[in-house]
């Protein structure tokens, strides 16, 4: 059985949506894409399997991308899925935030498909040679 | 913390242009001294907190469709309004983003706010000065970035 | 001196046939700017005279196509060789020296520094932190330079390099990220041409010669491997670019397995027991 990797999107811009589906469609993934955090938890309650990794917004409407990270971290079953922040905000304070909260990876944003590819490659989601 | 200027912007704004518009680096903003005309497409962020003011872009109608083109992938007579508005409110965010990394910690950033027709050239940003701004053009046509805040909270907070 | 528009009809066909980019007339400047460091690499005194050695030469034309089409350089993106560097080579060394040796490194093209930085961030978090000196060196003084003052903008930093050691060893500025003090110490950087006579160095342990090879033609290849040989401890280790090797070229070397990349070492040294070719 081949299993597709799964990615969930989760973006108020419906522009970055678009980029970041081209750039992780492009390396092999399923897509899933949510408005904001909480769109995202109401998904992730639907969709099965469960996304490999999810790439998150910071600055969202009804629910941010840091309270979605808090909230992912505070249930067992999502112990799996990887989280990797995509966003401007781009303070080393903010960044540290967003790693004690529980976020594995982060890309600033403006970011190059390259870069998307090489953090997906260093926490092994996707072979390096892809990249 | 020194205020953003125009070489800040400048930087940022290669950095966009690379990441979205111009990936292979042959077609890049060229800054110049001349004033844009009355622009079609304002797409504006605001920074509220310990740092109050706006990043303000402005296009010409064509520059926003070539922007939204390229940023989306899509031809440039394919955009629709709705495709305009979601791309250049896009571009304010990351430029304002990244803007707002130079200001004072504790600053927030605000969802984007774009305006487009006639009633865009009218946007006004009442008790707010210029902080820094760059002009110039991409593909000919004109594109402005700049940078304000408000009197009060730059002497008050 | 600016390009003849033969000069930049010759550029632009090539990289629109190579990598379907089209470069329209107005961007004489660009290919300027991009070819400049490359001119001076090849030691050609001007961009003209460098584009008319790449109508006969058929590396510069690729040379060319790359300076057109890549951007920055990736921290760990080619991780093989870095997780070689960190499993086997570190933990070898290790073992040969003692505890207190101070690991001797080049960075032989270090090219706007990513390489020695990512290779003393590595360091740091290993158990030879602070015992440890990095000889960073690249031909353009330019680079060496840019290397030196060790800032980022964020484009470059999003590239391949782990967010933890973003934090850990980077400050921002302004809108880039400056190298920390804690790095910086134990890196020297120095201007090399690698294909003239090298300058008075002690040996080294480790020497990472990645990507540069391919630039030179055989009998340039064999002189600088040759020059980097007498510069390593006899049982020092060499990594090279994925695309490049030493076999066929300069029999002083024995190919070695190091984890999941290929690592070289001076022949005679191969005979002891390999600690990189234990599983595990």
């Amino acid at each position: 059985m081949i299993i597709v990797p799964t990615a969930m999107i989760i973006d108020d811009s419906r522009a970055m949506r678009l980029i970041l589906r081209r750039i992780v469609t492009q390396l092999g993934f399923e897509v899933h894409e949510a408005g904001n955090g909480k769109e995202a938890l109401d998904l992730l309650e639907t969709v099965d399997p469960m996304p490999q990794v999810a790439l998150i917004d910071w600055n969202m409407p009804v629910m941010n991308g840091l309270e979605f990270v808090t909230a992912v971290r505070s249930q067992e079953r999502y112990r799996q899925m990887t989280l990797m922040m995509v966003t401007t905000e781009s303070e080393h304070g903010q960044i540290v935030r967003a790693l004690a909260a529980g976020a594995h990876e982060y890309v600033i944003k403006p970011f190059t498909p390259e870069a998307i590819a090489e953090k997906l490659a260093l926490l092994g989601l996707v072979p390096s040679g892809i990249v | 913390m020194s205020a953003p200027t125009t070489d800040d912007l400048h930087a940022i704004t290669e950095q966009v242009w690379l990441s979205y518009l111009d990936p292979e680096g042959v077609n890049p903003f060229l800054p110049s001294p001349d004033a844009p005309p009355s622009p079609h497409v304002i797409a504006a962020v605001s920074v509220t907190g310990a740092w109050e003011g706006h990043v303000v872009m402005t296009f010409s109608e064509r520059a926003a469709e070539l922007s939204s083109a390229a940023l989306l992938g899509m031809g440039d007579d394919e955009v629709t309004p709705d495709d305009i508005a979601d791309a250049v409110g896009e571009l304010v965010n990351v430029i304002g983003g990244n803007v707002k990394s130079l200001l004072p910690d504790g600053s927030l950033l605000s969802l984007p706010h774009v305006v487009t027709g006639e009633s865009a050239g009218n946007t006004r940003w009442p008790a707010a000065v210029e902080v820094c701004r760059l002009q110039g053009s991409w593909q000919d046509e004109k594109i402005a970035i700049s940078v304000w805040t408000s009197k009060s909270a730059g002497e008050g907070a | 001196m600016a390009l003849t528009q033969h000069e930049f009809a010759f550029v632009s066909g090539l990289v629109r046939r190579e990598a379907a980019i089209v470069l329209e007339s107005g961007k004489e400047y660009l290919v300027e700017a991009r070819l400049l460091p490359l001119a001076r690499r090849t030691g050609t005194v001007s961009v003209s005279e460098f584009v008319a050695r790449a109508q006969r030469e058929r590396v510069l034309a690729d040379q060319i196509v790359d300076a057109l089409t890549t951007n920055e350089t990736s921290w760990l993106r080619d991780r093989e060789p870095f997780t070689a560097f960190t499993d086997s080579v570190v933990p070898d060394l290790a073992e040969r020296r003692g505890p207190q040796h101070k690991l001797r490194i080049w960075s032989a093209a270090c090219s706007s520094g990513q390489e020695p930085y990512s290779l003393a961030m590595l360091l740091e978090e290993s158990v030879r932190a602070g015992k440890y000196e990095i000889i960073a060196t690249d031909i353009s003084t330019e680079m060496i330079e840019r290397a030196k003052a060790g800032r980022y903008s964020q484009l470059e930093v999003n590239r391949g390099l782990p967010v933890p050691m973003l934090v850990r060893y980077f400050d921002r500025v302004g809108t880039e990220w400056q190298v920390a003090e804690a790095l910086r110490r134990n890196i020297s950087f120095q201007k090399v041409n690698l294909a003239a006579p090298l300058p008075q160095m002690a040996p080294f342990d480790v020497v990472f010669l990645r990507n540069v090879l391919i630039y030179f033609d055989l009998e340039t290849k064999r002189s600088v491997l040759r020059r980097i040989r007498s510069l390593m401890r006899p049982d020092g280790w060499l990594f090279l670019g994925a695309a490049e090797t030493t076999i066929g070229i300069d029999d002083g070397f024995e190919r070695v397995v190091a984890g999941r990349a290929s690592a070289y070492r001076p022949r005679a040294a191969t005979t002891a027991p390999v600690g990189a070719t234990r599983k595990g």
